[in-house]
């Protein structure tokens, strides 16, 4: 099994550091393989909204950068976990560049699913997505936003379980590391 | 002193975009008021510093930022968060005065259902409330894509034109009639340097026609477009299958 981490944290950020290396710690006492993505560190462009990623490349995006690279490990790992501050209840600027360049993940097809306009599937499997988000204290409008964001998230990337997490850059060690463990007992990633 | 406006437009697609269309007939009906308008093209404005210390002049000067965005993936693409997240810097370093701002939002979904946006919207207010900037309200809108082919004014002349048993009279003419009244209201609102009533936005909260009917109407588009790229027959490719 594999996961891949997107970290969409800033430069100037010390607390993600530290939850990346505990989700890594996680998966790897599971036995799980793969690697974090340090976004701001890599060279990727902005998506276009050119479409060519369905029309033209099909499935890939037309700018040739590391970009490329991130959907390709997002659509081949079995848990997908972004780690983001918690960004006026949003994601970050450096998860969401790389996410944008996601789209050809999923096909241009439009459907009708659940009551509502979704696209088709693109692939036949698509990961399990674990969100985590930073935030310096409670905020409850925002950790609400950020929970029905990744909600939509989910039903737009198939993913077929998902958690969302909150940790505060106060929370003591015991406590993230319930909360993390909590996180990938819900997409079942976690041995007891 | 006449009230400025700071318009940030934030699609990649530049004047090929709904976003570009939206946002700048609203920009031509605050100019009719004798609003001073800056405008600030995402793309362009993160490329280059000189530009970026502009916008933020510009936002320091201001009584209304007018932001029109994309939806990408249910939230505004990195390009309308990086623009933000610049803003907050500014704020937190206080290069802003306090002046009373207002921030009035546009978010441009493909899908037809307006509540896509619903999420974003949410997200710009919070943006507001971090930079002491009153939240004014949005405008969700579905289907965007139509008001990058057709602006408003254009659009709304040419349906005009259609007999008045004519089908597309529900799905074109009235929907456009009530964002184009919705928008009318929301600039008075806002030049006069007042929020937008929740209950004028709220109007544009209904489904214009059934749900397969836009998709069937899209997906017929999809091989068309890729018909030019000789790519017709591999829209469902999976280059990346394990
Ligand atoms: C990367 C990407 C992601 C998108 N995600 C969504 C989405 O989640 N929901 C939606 O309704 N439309 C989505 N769209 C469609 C755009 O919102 C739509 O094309 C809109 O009209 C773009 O605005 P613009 O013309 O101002 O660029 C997406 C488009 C792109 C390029």
């Amino acid at each position: 099994m594999s996961y891949v981490i997107l970290n969409g944290m800033y430069k100037d950020d010390s607390f993600i550091p530290r939850i990346n290396q505990m989700v890594s710690d996680e998966f790897q006492r599971n036995n799980y393989v793969g690697d974090t993505v340090i976004l701001h560190d890599e060279e990727i462009k902005p998506c276009l909204g050119c479409f060519k990623c369905w029309v033209q490349t099909p499935g890939i995006c037309i700018i040739d950068d590391y970009g490329r690279e991130v959907a390709k490990k997002m659509i081949q790992s079995d848990v997908l976990v972004y780690i983001t501050p918690i960004n006026y209840g949003g994601y970050s600027a450096e998860l969401k560049k790389a996410i944008d360049r996601s789209l050809g993940l999923i096909s241009p097809f439009f459907r009708v699913y659940e009551n509502e306009i979704h696209h088709e599937m693109r692939y036949d499997e698509y990961p399990n997505l674990v969100v985590i988000g930073t935030l310096d204290k409670p905020n409850s409008d925002q950790e609400e936003i950020f929970t029905e964001l990744v909600q939509r998230n989910v039903l737009n990337l198939f993913c077929p379980k998902y958690s969302s997490q909150v940790i505060y850059t106060d929370d003591d060690e015991a406590t993230i590391k319930k909360k993390l463990k909590n996180s990938l007992m819900e997409v079942g990633e976690e041995n007891e | 002193m006449s009230r400025q406006l700071t318009f940030l437009m934030c699609s990649p697609r530049g004047d090929k975009s709904a976003s570009h269309s939206i946002g700048s007939y609203l920009v031509s009906l605050f100019e009719e008021k004798g609003i001073v308008v800056k405008t600030f093209g995402a793309y362009r404005t993160l490329k280059n510093q000189e530009k970026t210390e502009e916008m933020i002049k510009s936002v320091n000067d201001s009584d209304i930022i007018l932001i029109s965005s994309p939806l990408y993936i249910d939230q505004a693409p990195y390009m309308t968060i990086k623009l933000m997240d610049i803003i907050s810097e500014a704020f937190q370093q206080g290069k802003l005065s306090n002046k009373t701002r207002h921030l009035f939002a546009i978010s441009n979904a493909g899908f037809l259902e307006y509540y896509h946006n619903n999420i974003t919207l949410k997200i710009y207010e919070q943006f507001a409330k971090q930079n002491d900037i009153i939240w004014a309200g949005g405008l969700p809108i579905g289907a965007a894509g139509t008001y990058a082919q057709y602006p408003i004014p254009e659009f709304l002349k040419m349906l005009e034109q259609l007999p008045e048993e004519d089908p597309r009279n529900e799905i074109y003419t009235k929907p456009t009639k009530i964002l184009d009244s919705v928008i009318r209201s929301s600039v008075n609102h806002l030049s006069k340097g007042e929020i937008v009533p929740r209950d004028e936005l709220k109007k544009l909260e209904f489904i214009p026609m059934p749900l397969e009917s836009y998709v069937n109407g899209a997906n017929n588009g999809w091989p068309q477009a890729a018909e030019e790229f000789g790519a017709k027959d591999k829209l469902r490719d999976k280059p990346y299958e394990r």
